[in-house]
């Protein structure tokens, strides 16, 4: 029997639901592979009682989400969290730092009481339930996408690369931003994206995450020694990472 | 709040990644305001192929994968691609070439990298953007039949509530840039006005705010866009729309989806004379010069859905001070819920699974977007 697959989505802004929906070329031959059984963005059904592999988009913002995710948990064999949001609270996460109910004031005013309840601090998915497979990045990479669920359908491990995107940048024949005197996040940011952003001309913003092989410190010290300022250093790795604790200087 | 000018693109973007582009490119146009940075022309005719591409790659996702199943009487575009395999490969073809055509510009489909304050950070390969001259041809008779099936189709009768906005200029069909636009007043108002003309409010059932203009809701997008300024469609198109059953100044939301198909038209004629130009023209897309002063600036554009704001003000060192968005889904929803009460009384007598097709089929007529509704 073909994997029963759901697809759903916590807070996020649906792009990499969109992506999955942009591998054009091999949409329908992935989708020969599975049985899909629910996928929010393109279909009205409802998410079926039973089913093998969950692929979860989006942060957690609320209690809702917590208990959807408890029972996705206790339902799938196979938990996979796709793009910054699910895998490291990415960009909602910015919005839990500081005062959660003033911000949130600051968008319904006095008058809000009622909206947007069971709020909860915006969150990745593995600080809620253990998660098997990850596609990091802001959005995911459709092809790394395809890799992750073959390892997933395969019962492979887990592999998101680990070294900073530095070593691949290099390859590229990128000329560092470092030297130009404009702060690139790339000593932190785990690799895997092809140093897309650097080559067409823009400075790594860190959405893949930190790198395990990252050494923060060391890294603080050289753009330190090279004369940026490592509170915006910090602030920009926040953009993305204001969860991820490891970056400390 | 307190976010750098140069991470406003970055971070709005991710408000929708099904119109990053257009979120982008708004941001970057109020920062821009802000400051008073002009842009060059070329990054002008750069950003439109952007905010283009975005237009093929949402009108085809939502007519084909989203809209067209209501009417074939399917639950989703996947039994479709069993049972009209050809009209599914028509959208694929569309919605390729959009994503495609963003991929090149911005470097890639969602969340465009190369757009940056003044300019962009990379120029597209002239070869290779001149090879979509070609494909944009073929797509014009892709989307010429998307409005073909799209006018066979039949729709209820149904007659909106509230008045209908587009940005429009006097010598384009407006997308880019444009002012404010009421179809039932006539009048034209500079974007910068846009917190006078729209009152948003929070009701106790939605986390979405509710707009209106002068107590009245109003609707957004491809409908009131061609109500608008329908005669500045290109040459093609019109054609197309005059074959078709609609006759501008309709009333009917239903007709957003033919409005749409329209629209796709227009976009393949326009990205083809935009490459003409980039290819032949000079110029440079590098980003200009500029100085960070305190402001405060109003960008505005139509994204696939309707009309698109946003407005910050920055201090000196370019730290964002106040920051406001408005969305086409957040204002369409009080028009949309008003189409609800006006429709449903008239299907009320169907058993429920109908009625409540009936009632999805025009909520999906406003192609709602779940990400821009809840910001």
């Amino acid at each position: 029997m073909a994997p029963r697959v759901v697809v759903m989505g916590l807070a996020s802004d649906f792009g990499c639901q969109v992506q999955m929906t942009n591998i054009e070329d091999d949409l329908l031959d992935v989708l020969g592979l599975i049985d899909l059984s629910y996928w929010q963005l393109a279909s009205s059904g409802h998410m079926p009682a039973e089913y093998d592999v969950a692929i979860i988009e989006g942060a957690v913002t609320t209690t809702e989400h917590v208990e959807l995710l408890k029972r996705v948990r206790a339902t799938a064999g196979v938990v996979m969290v796709i793009g910054a949001c699910a895998v490291t609270g990415g960009i909602p996460a910015m919005a839990g730092q500081g005062d959660l109910e003033e911000r949130y004031g600051c968008v319904y005013g006095a008058d809000g009481a009622e909206v947007a309840c069971g709020r909860v601090s915006p969150a990745p998915v593995k600080s809620v339930i253990d998660v098997d497979y990850e596609v990091p990045g802001c959005p995911m990479d459709t092809t790394e996408f395809l890799r992750v669920l073959s390892r997933a359908l395969q019962g492979l491990a887990n592999r998101v690369p680990e070294e900073p995107m530095c070593a691949i940048c290099k390859t590229k024949e990128n000329i560092c931003f470092l030297d130009k005197g404009e702060i690139c996040l790339g000593l932190f940011t785990r690799t895997g994206c092809g140093a897309r952003c650097v080559t067409l001309g823009r400075p790594c913003t860190g959405c893949r995450g930190l790198a395990k092989d990252a050494n923060v410190e060391s890294a603080m010290k050289i753009l330190a020694a090279k004369g940026f300022d490592v509170d915006e250093v910090a602030e920009r790795l926040a953009v993305f990472n204001t969860l991820e604790e490891a970056f400390c200087r | 709040m307190g976010r750098r000018y140069d991470e406003v693109s970055l971070i709005t973007s991710r408000i929708c990644g099904i119109c990053s582009p257009n979120h982008a490119l708004t941001s970057l146009k109020a920062i821009e305001a802000a400051f008073g940075i002009h842009v060059s022309e070329r990054t002008t005719l750069m950003r439109k192929l952007l905010l283009y591409g975005s237009f093929l790659q949402n009108h085809a996702t939502h007519l084909y994968l989203f809209a067209a199943p209501d009417f074939v009487g399917l639950p989703s575009v996947f039994p479709l691609a069993q049972t009209h395999p050809d009209v599914v490969d028509r959208a694929l073809r569309i919605k390729k070439l959009g994503n495609d055509l963003t991929t090149l510009v911005g470097g890639r489909p969602v969340h465009p990298i190369t757009a940056v304050v003044g300019g962009f950070t990379s120029e597209p390969d002239m070869g290779k953007l001149a090879a979509f001259r070609e494909l944009l041809e073929e797509a014009t008779n892709d989307a010429a039949q998307t409005v073909e099936l799209f006018d066979a189709f039949e729709v209820d009768d149904l007659v909106t509530t509230g008045d209908m906005f587009a940005l429009s200029a006097s010598d384009d069909y407006a997308i880019y840039d444009g002012e404010t636009t009421s179809l039932d007043h006539g009048w034209r108002r500079p974007v910068t006005e846009y917190r006078s003309v729209i009152t948003e409010e929070v009701v106790g059932h939605s986390n979405a705010k509710h707009s209106t203009a002068d107590g009245r809701p109003f609707m957004v997008g491809s409908l009131p866009r061609v109500n608008i300024s329908g005669d500045r469609l290109g040459a093609k198109a019109r054609a197309a729309l005059d074959k078709s059953g609609f006759k501008i100044g309709s009333r009917n939301s239903f007709h957003n989806n033919l409005c749409q198909a329209v629209e796709l038209v227009d976009v393949c004629e326009r990205c083809i004379g935009y490459i003409d130009q980039l290819v032949d023209g000079g110029g440079s897309s590098v980003p200009v010069q500029f100085d960070v002063v305190a402001g405060s600036g109003v960008g505005s554009s139509e994204a696939p859905r309707g009309t698109l704001y946003h407005g910050y003000s920055f201090d000196a060192d370019g730290r964002v001070t106040a920051g406001d968005i408005i969305t086409p889904t957040a204002q369409n929803l009080a028009n949309l819920e008003a189409d609800m009460r006006v429709y449903a009384p008239g299907v009320a007598h169907l058993p429920e699974a109908e009625f409540l097709l009936a009632i999805e089929r025009l909520v999906r007529a406003y192609d709602p977007c779940l990400s821009c509704s809840v910001h």
